[in-house]
């Protein structure tokens, strides 16, 4: 069960054809550009890849498409999130089938949960697959996150064998630390992984890397930012850190749409975005190509696939 | 004008007496134990000084006696926050002609006005004074409304005192934009943790602290604080999961919390003043447990004395 995750972790988009249906093609050139470019593992289909507007039949097929590309280049990541926790049921049993080296969940969503409605829904999913499972702290105060405590992460690891980490999208100090504190005590190697590259300021603290947003546009910049980390290099970990920030709040807007209309811009087709998200209109394209020049993305990050 | 730098900031508690009333024999007392125990300053009436409890008078009187106590030995920083921009100018040109160093304001307690009103509450604050200015980011908990960094940077631009942000949101995102951008307008714009989570605000460039546990664990405290001065966060893990054990455990009590533990070391002063909730005999002996079993607290120091 031990698999190494560290490093600036890429989460792919959902490449789409114009018509707005899944492109298999894409999302392969997609998965095989991500890891051409240094990225430590594969983990789709995050926010960012728009998995709550695929349906079940596409996020199997896209999780297909994602393992055979890898081939076992690094591991691969399912999310398994979804409205229905049958669905989410199933999809961990098609990643375990189809030879996906782990799941992440969140469960339940959208319903403002007890830390006990927690607690049983990650441990139906846990104990529903052999695949290690990391689970999704998301404590956002609009209701469709789900937060997991200290304690709470204590009872999980205790529980569950399979158990080997989290995704924390809290980015604040004292809930990073309630979790870290717990984890990394029980579980040496529990991999606390940040949301969108906020990894600065946990990763002297036992953060071991993150799910990247601004990976599709800028794989050079999260390698170095890693690197300079790993190196203990703060100054430049800081100056990277500031970079992707200001990429995030480029991107964070209708996120992912404006993304897409990025990459499309740097030679990678992504397809639209699907509604009830709005997909970049040319003038945000524009708007996005002089501040990636301004920040000097566009001159030292690859184009095309 | 020279650069104000804090450096380390204690934020010492506001003791009271039985009869609820300010105990300003007490309060000397800990200002002195701040002076010995590693502050490079002073910041009074913070929310661990229960400025929200203090009426308009006693905030005024508290903050002369820190000064008259402290007698130039650190800065004194006032904070000055409140609901009406009126009251808090007020404070502020109070602060400036007491001896204050610098002052510090919330943006508006209860109230949520709109970004731009929020602005200028704070613009009028730092206007009010030729001190330099930190405005601080309420935590997340806390009523009233939160202080965005496009709020900052308006005040960055308005008000060419603004020395810098505390935050005590603890929010990663917040931390690096407000620095990172801050910056970019104003090469000198400090972040200063308004907690004592050191090592996450100081990697990500932070300069200085607003320590509130630091009647609590001076040594602990100083010792993450030196090492963040040195760019040694990896080294400071320890220490500051120590901190984090500490803080957690003191916040499940509220004030009455941190009043505990300060009894518990030998430092008694009192208990909050209500609303805030005191503490049971029960609660109190759980407490007192529970922090005799965090052995790093061992090496602070106990009763008043270094």
């Amino acid at each position: 069960m031990s698999i190494a995750l560290k490093g600036v972790m890429q989460a792919p988009v959902t490449p789409l054809k114009d018509d707005g249906s899944f492109d298999p093609d894409g999302f392969a050139k997609m998965v095989d550009f991500h890891v051409r470019h240094g990225a430590p593992a594969i983990a789709w289909p995050h926010h960012k890849a728009e998995s709550l507007n695929l349906t079940i039949a596409e996020r199997k097929l896209g999780a297909e498409v994602a393992v055979k590309t890898v081939a076992k280049r690094v591991p691969v990541s399912i999310f398994v999130g979804t409205l229905a926790e049958e669905d989410s049921l199933e999809i961990a049993r098609h990643a375990q089938k189809i030879g996906a080296d782990l799941i992440l969940a969140i469960s339940p969503y959208c319903r403002r949960p007890s830390q006990e409605e927690i607690f049983d829904s990650v441990v139906r999913i846990g104990t529903h697959t052999d695949l290690p499972i990391l689970t999704y702290n998301s404590p956002w105060r609009n209701g469709e996150g789900v937060e997991f405590t200290g304690d709470l992460t204590r009872r999980l690891i205790d529980r569950l064998p399979n158990y080997i980490g989290m995704k924390d999208a809290s980015f604040h100090s004292e809930k990073f630390m309630e979790i870290s504190r717990v984890a990394l005590k029980m579980r040496p190697g529990f991999a606390i992984i940040m949301g969108v590259e906020h990894l600065l300021a946990s990763y002297p603290l036992g953060a071991c890397g993150s799910f990247s947003s601004s990976g599709a546009i800028a794989p050079n910049l999260c390698n170095k930012y890693f690197a300079a980390l790993v190196a203990n290099d703060w100054d430049t970990a800081r100056q990277c850190q500031y970079k992707i920030s200001r990429l995030w709040r480029l991107f964070k807007e209708q996120y992912p749409s404006s993304l897409k209309g990025a990459m499309i811009m740097m030679g990678r087709p992504v397809g639209p975005t699907r509604p009830p998200l709005p997909t970049a209109t040319k003038e945000r394209i524009d708007f996005l190509r002089k501040q990636l020049e301004e920040l000097n993305i566009l001159q030292t990050e690859p184009h095309g696939w | 004008m020279p650069i104000f730098k804090p450096g380390l900031v204690h934020t010492p508690v506001t003791p009271f007496k039985v009869d609820q009333s300010i105990d300003y024999d007490t309060y000397a007392k800990l200002v002195e134990f701040h002076l010995r125990n590693g502050a490079d300053a002073l910041a009074v009436q913070m929310p661990a000084g229960e400025d929200m409890s203090l009426k308009d008078d006693e905030q005024g009187k508290l903050l002369e006696f820190a000064l008259k106590q402290v007698k130039g030995r650190v800065p004194v920083i006032a904070h000055i926050s409140d609901a009406g921009t009126d009251i808090a100018v007020a404070r502020a040109q109070h602060a400036e002609k007491a001896g204050a160093s610098a002052i510090v304001s919330h943006p508006p307690y209860f109230w949520h006005p709109k970004a731009s009103m929020v602005a200028e509450h704070l613009v009028r604050i730092g206007a009010a004074t030729r001190l330099p200015f930190f405005v601080c980011s309420p935590p997340v908990e806390d009523v009233g409304t939160p202080l965005t960094t496009e709020i900052t940077l308006e005040v960055l631009d308005r008000v060419p005192t603004l020395a810098g942000a505390i935050d005590a949101s603890m929010d990663f995102v917040f931390m690096v934009e407000v620095l990172s951008l801050g910056r970019a307008k104003r090469p000198e714009f400090q972040l200063l943790p308004g907690t004592d989570y050191m090592v996450p605000a100081g990697v990500i460039g932070a300069m200085g602290a607003f320590s509130p546990l630091s009647a609590v664990a001076p040594k602990l405290v100083r010792k993450v604080y030196d090492l963040c001065v040195k760019q040694q966060f990896t080294q400071a893990r320890k220490e500051q999961e120590d901190i984090a054990e500490l803080s957690h455990r003191l916040k499940m009590a509220g004030l009455a919390g941190l009043k505990g533990a300060l009894r518990v070391l030998g430092r008694d002063c009192g208990q909050p003043r209500p609303p805030a909730r005191a503490l049971g005999e029960v609660e109190y002996g759980k407490l007192a447990e529970d922090l005799r079993a965090m052995s790093f607290l061992r090496a602070e120091p106990g009763g008043w004395e270094k």
